[in-house]
């Protein structure tokens, strides 16, 4: 397992789209703080003082990490669907997947090889992210003439940080498992990037629609992905406004509770990848 | 190509002539296709095995399921004297294939193809990357992108992959797909060099010319049944083609086909083609002289597998 692990890590190592990838990723995070620093100091009267400190709030030193994991939670979730159902997906488009399994010990192995191998990308893709997030509050806190204030960093502060990130990666697991899932269901790259993300961008119109249906229907989404990743994402304490979704579009919602969103998001995460491995093992190789 | 042998480690000392793969009773059902049929076949150390049929006949069905990518629905495979089961790995990682067409990733080099596979395998020092590279002529290009690579340089790297770990049993489909004449003559000699190394070579290739040249036994496969498993030289020596000039053609050919031991005759140039068992040729040279015919010409060509190929499989392409 280990050696094939350390296979997909080189090949993963080696490809640009890795590359490529992580370089998306910290630009979207430049964007988004130099855009929150140029609104910052741009007076909008029907918001008012407090949503301008708000922002000021995010781009101060204390909400750098919080702030770039709730990025890393929704852009950090598409990109780690494509990373993934690309590892998987291109072995069959690319023909190599037979090449692969007569050097694998087995089907089983190589597939815990390319989730595990993937999953240890993803955790330097986060932590390169909360890094660059970080660099960003630095660099806005100067730019704008906030105060430099490191008081803020204590024994809790760091072990709710690190909590925090750890919940990160979890909320990404559903919706990469997903894609890893239909690309092996797929067979093919495709089936994996375009459901994993299309799944992860409708469910939250979706979800909405249900919401505003009512009765029973607007409980549905407490056993959907969504509304769980957010219980779990919200436990950042960002400012509502700047939390993704319905709670800035105005829609009121009633999340379940942390511990709810962890076990229904475990209980997709194991299903995904237990059909994934069945689907695999059990279906011949004929590509 | 280099045609020495480089290798530094050699395959494990096991008496000559053991039986490297045995099928038994192999059976390939996709829905209500049968692809392969109670296929039985055997593998010597040092045999190169030619495995020949048309499209679809399912050679690559039974390459599939030699290798565990596809399940058989019946019948059993033993690689190395044992019965393949569940953790098939140390059997496996005895035998170096290519399936169809080789196929790696795009973006890599031909070395760090290589350097990816020997990762996945294990236990292979960069030295044999080296040494196979070389063995088949590609150490200049090595560090090129794979996907810059000519069919011929993805054949060679192919081959250098199911080299790197130095196996026992090669499974070898189509190896000269898309090489030049001087690239199929350095696989072809290298073929029967890799089965002298104490290892047997299992040859999937529609170039039948080429399995004469370089196959001691071959299996024909149709629709999934095996119609003929033998030696080549058996195959080719069961019959021989006759030449025969003689000055009415159409008597001539109406007199032999009425003889019960005359497979065929067929005119072609004004002479006249007459599929005979072996050593005939007195037998109808007296036939048709009883008749008044008497031969300007009588000459012998032997039967090539393709002929042989041809008449087995009703004259479908090979592939």
């Amino acid at each position: 397992m280990i050696r094939l692990i350390g296979a997909e890590l080189f090949k993963l190592r080696k490809r640009l789209m890795t590359r490529v990838l992580l370089y998306v990723l910290i630009g979207i995070l430049i964007i988004l703080y130099l855009l929150l620093l140029a609104v910052s100091k741009v007076v909008i009267p029907e918001h008012g003082p407090r949503v301008m400190g708000e922002i000021q709030n995010l781009l101060g030193l204390p909400m750098a990490i919080p702030f770039a994991l709730s990025i890393l939670s929704s852009f950090g979730s598409v990109l780690s669907v494509i990373l993934l159902a690309s590892s998987m997906g291109n072995e069959y488009n690319w023909r190599t997947i037979r090449t692969v399994l007569i050097c694998s010990e087995s089907r089983f192995k190589l597939l815990g090889a390319k989730l595990i191998s993937a999953g240890i990308l993803v955790f330097f893709g986060l932590l390169i992210g909360v890094i660059a997030g970080f660099i960003m509050s630095l660099l806005t806190t100067a730019i704008g003439g906030y105060a430099f204030n490191f008081d803020f960093v204590t024994g809790s502060y760091l072990w709710d940080q690190f909590l925090q990130f750890w919940r990160t990666y979890f909320v990404l697991m559903p919706y990469v498992l997903l894609g890893f899932l239909f690309s092996v269901v797929g067979r093919s790259a495709m089936p994996g990037i375009s459901l994993g993300i299309g799944i992860f961008f409708l469910e939250s119109i979706i979800t909405t629609f249900m919401v505003l249906a009512g009765g029973w229907i607007a409980h549905v989404p407490d056993y959907l992905l969504y509304f769980n990743v957010r219980a779990i994402t919200a436990m950042a304490g960002l400012p509502e406004e700047f939390a993704a979704g319905m709670a800035a579009s105005g829609v009121s919602i009633r999340l379940p509770s942390p511990e709810h969103a962890f076990i229904t998001l475990a209980i997709y995460s194991v299903a995904f990848v237990v059909l994934a491995f069945y689907l695999f093992r059990k279906r011949d190789v004929t590509v | 190509m280099t045609t020495q042998t480089t290798t530094t480690t050699q395959p494990n000392p096991v008496k000559n002539n053991d039986i490297i793969l045995r099928t038994i009773g192999l059976t390939k059902h996709f829905g209500k296709l049968e692809a392969v049929k109670n296929l039985n076949l055997e593998l010597r150390r040092g045999e190169v095995f030619g495995f020949l049929g048309p499209n679809g006949a399912g050679k690559s069905t039974t390459v599939g399921m030699i290798l565990g990518l596809v399940a058989p629905t019946a019948g059993s495979i033993e690689l190395f004297g044992r019965k393949r089961d569940g953790n098939s790995w140390p059997l496996l990682r005895r035998v170096g294939a290519i399936i169809e067409e080789p196929a790696f990733y795009p973006y890599l080099s031909g070395w760090d193809n290589l350097e990816a596979l020997a990762r996945a395998i294990g236990g292979i020092p960069r030295s044999k990357i080296t040494e196979v590279l070389e063995r088949v002529n590609l150490l200049d290009r090595a560090r090129d992108r794979y996907d810059h690579y000519s069919m011929g340089m993805k054949q060679r790297l192919g081959i250098a992959s199911t080299l790197l770990r130095d196996p026992e049993l090669i499974i070898l489909d189509e190896p000269t797909s898309g090489l030049d004449p001087a690239g199929t003559k350095e696989v072809r000699d290298l073929i029967p060099q890799l089965a002298h190394e104490s290892r047997a070579v299992f040859l999937c290739s529609h170039l039948l010319h080429e399995v004469e040249l370089v196959c001691d036994r071959v299996a024909i496969i149709k629709q999934g049944v095996m119609i003929a498993n033998a030696p080549v030289h058996e195959l080719v020596t069961q019959g021989q083609l006759l030449q025969i000039k003689v000055d009415d053609t159409a008597q001539a050919s109406n007199i032999l086909k009425s003889l019960p031991w005359i497979k065929s005759v067929k005119v072609e140039d004004g002479y006249l083609i007459v599929d005979a068992p072996k050593d005939s040729a007195s037998r109808v040279n007296k036939a048709l002289a009883e008749h008044n015919i008497f031969a300007s010409e009588l000459t012998s060509r032997n039967v090539s597998l393709e002929s042989v190929f041809l008449q087995l499989t009703g004259g479908e392409s090979g592939d």
